[in-house]
């Protein structure tokens, strides 16, 4: 099994790596680069807590061989927050409490990144369809919709004459 | 979930990956978006000793129009379909693309692997027959065209020979007054294989109320994806109308071959009649349009 050399952008830094053909991206993440926050669950892309940025795309990572990402874009849970910044979508999962045990987090916070990037204002429909693939066993998924819807783009209008409403939705 | 051992090629356009193909014929497994090939890999179902990606093989990507009518290339994925005008009556394979699995299934998934897997229940297929599509299998210096109501043999299993890829799919131009639906049935809404999928096609005379054309292609209720000849036949020369929907789709039940293995073959039945009748009214609403 010949090594394969890569070379891929990774949470903004340029990346080099020799992986094993038949390595995961999820794998190499976690146990060559150490990037441990993105999850590994099931291993067949049913509950997406391997979720990552693929050229802007959320994708399964256990579905992806490390050897694909070859040239391409890969943004994980650890390139979302600026610094000691969160980004937006963090800072409004802990406020509204739509982490518990956080397992699912970092795949729902890039899915829902994603989507915030093509839709900054979307419907709860699009929300829900949007994190489709990612399973939470803990919360319900009520406050993780909330917790996006409300860092939308007309988050502002909807927390301060509309929030009833929002909320009954949710 | 460890990967069995291999070696991996990744072939920057289409003769490249004819030539790999070529040597290492049935050692060799083409790699798309991974869906279905490395849930097989993982599962020791498959131990090809090379596996050749098809990412950067740019021929195989995308829509474009020529003297033969609109191609897809087989590496598009189901999120790339979701935003392609087709024309007329491709409503349905948009409305199949945008149910597969889900959205991060959905950014990987390719209509050529979809095709491929020849999976009974692939979301994809029944839409692209009722399309009348055909596909380009490219091999080392030869190529043919195959319609891809020959392409199904048998669950699993297509009329490619291992070297074989697949490069584009070609959609006929049909009738401006023809519309397209799919309808999908699962028992959740996301992340599910379907228990009976319909897509129906149906073109209109220039009264906007006759059916001049139609087909019917039934998912998951036959070792292969089927097209209902009888119940599309039935509706030719007939007024779209509801009475004639519900005819159409009784005759569509009793041509289902369901296998009663995911459900029972009664309630496959019932489902293809109720899916039948609401994708014939979805069309028929898209082709008067
Ligand atoms: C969680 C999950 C949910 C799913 N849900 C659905 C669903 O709702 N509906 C549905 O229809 N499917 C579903 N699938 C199955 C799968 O996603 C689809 O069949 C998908 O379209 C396969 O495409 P791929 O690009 O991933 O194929 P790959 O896995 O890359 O390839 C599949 C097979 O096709 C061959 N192949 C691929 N491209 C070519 C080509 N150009 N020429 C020749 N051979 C080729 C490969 O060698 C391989 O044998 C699901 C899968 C998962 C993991
Ligand atoms: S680990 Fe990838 S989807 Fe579950
Ligand atoms: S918070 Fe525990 S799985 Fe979502």
């Amino acid at each position: 099994m010949k090594k394969c050399h890569i070379t891929f952008q990774l949470n903004g830094m340029t990346t080099e790596v020799l992986v094993n053909p038949n390595q995961t991206l999820v794998r190499m993440l976690r146990e060559d680069l150490g990037l441990t926050g993105t999850k590994y669950g099931c291993g067949e892309g049913d509950c997406g807590s391997c979720t990552v940025l693929l050229d802007g795309e959320p994708v399964n990572s256990c579905l992806v061989l490390a050897a694909q990402v070859d040239g391409h874009r890969v943004t994980t849970i650890e390139g979302v927050a600026d610094g000691d910044n969160l980004h937006s979508l963090q800072a409004s999962f802990i406020e509204k409490g739509a982490i518990q045990c956080g397992f699912c987090t970092p795949g729902m916070i890039l899915s829902a990144k994603a989507l915030l990037e093509k839709q900054p204002d979307p419907s709860e429909l699009e929300v829900r369809t949007a994190i489709s693939g990612n399973l939470c066993r803990c919360t319900g998924y009520q406050k993780i919709v909330e917790a996006i819807m409300s860092t939308g783009k007309s988050a502002g209008e909807c927390s301060s004459s509309n929030e009833e409403k929002c909320q009954g939705e949710g | 979930m460890l990967l069995p051992k291999f070696d991996y090629h990744a072939p920057a356009n289409l003769e490249e990956a004819c030539q790999i193909m070529a040597h290492y014929g049935d050692q060799a497994r083409l790699l798309a978006g991974g869906t279905d090939l490395l849930i097989a890999l993982k599962k020791n179902r498959i131990y090809p000793s090379q596996v050749v990606a098809l990412d950067r093989v740019g021929e195989l990507k995308g829509v474009g129009i020529d003297e033969n009518g609109l191609y897809l290339g087989a590496r598009t994925t189901a999120a790339e379909i979701m935003e392609i005008d087709f024309g007329p009556g491709g409503e349905a394979l948009v409305q199949a693309a945008s149910q597969v699995g889900s959205p991060l299934i959905r950014n990987l998934a390719t209509v050529g692997g979809n095709l491929a897997t020849a999976m009974p229940a692939a979301d994809m297929a029944p839409p692209l027959l009722a399309l009348q599509a055909s596909v380009i299998l490219e091999r080392y210096g030869d190529q043919r065209e195959v319609e891809l109501k020959d392409f199904f043999v048998c669950p699993g299993e297509q009329v490619m020979l291992p070297e074989e890829v697949m490069s584009v799919i070609y959609l006929p131009q049909l009738p401006e007054s023809t519309g397209g639906a799919f309808e999908k049935l699962g028992v959740r809404k996301a992340l599910e294989r379907s228990i009976v999928s319909v897509a129906a096609v149906v073109s209109l005379a220039e009264d906007n109320r006759t059916i001049v054309d139609a087909r019917i292609v039934l998912g998951a209720v036959a070792p292969t994806p089927m097209l209902a000849t009888e119940a599309a036949g039935s509706m030719i020369g007939k007024k779209a109308v509801a009475k004639n929907f519900a005819a159409a789709a009784s005759i569509a039940a009793r041509e289902a071959r369901p296998r009663g293995l995911r459900t029972s073959a009664v309630y496959s039945r019932l489902m293809v009649e109720t899916l039948t009748i609401r994708a014939l009214t979805r069309a028929f609403e898209a082709a008067s349009k």
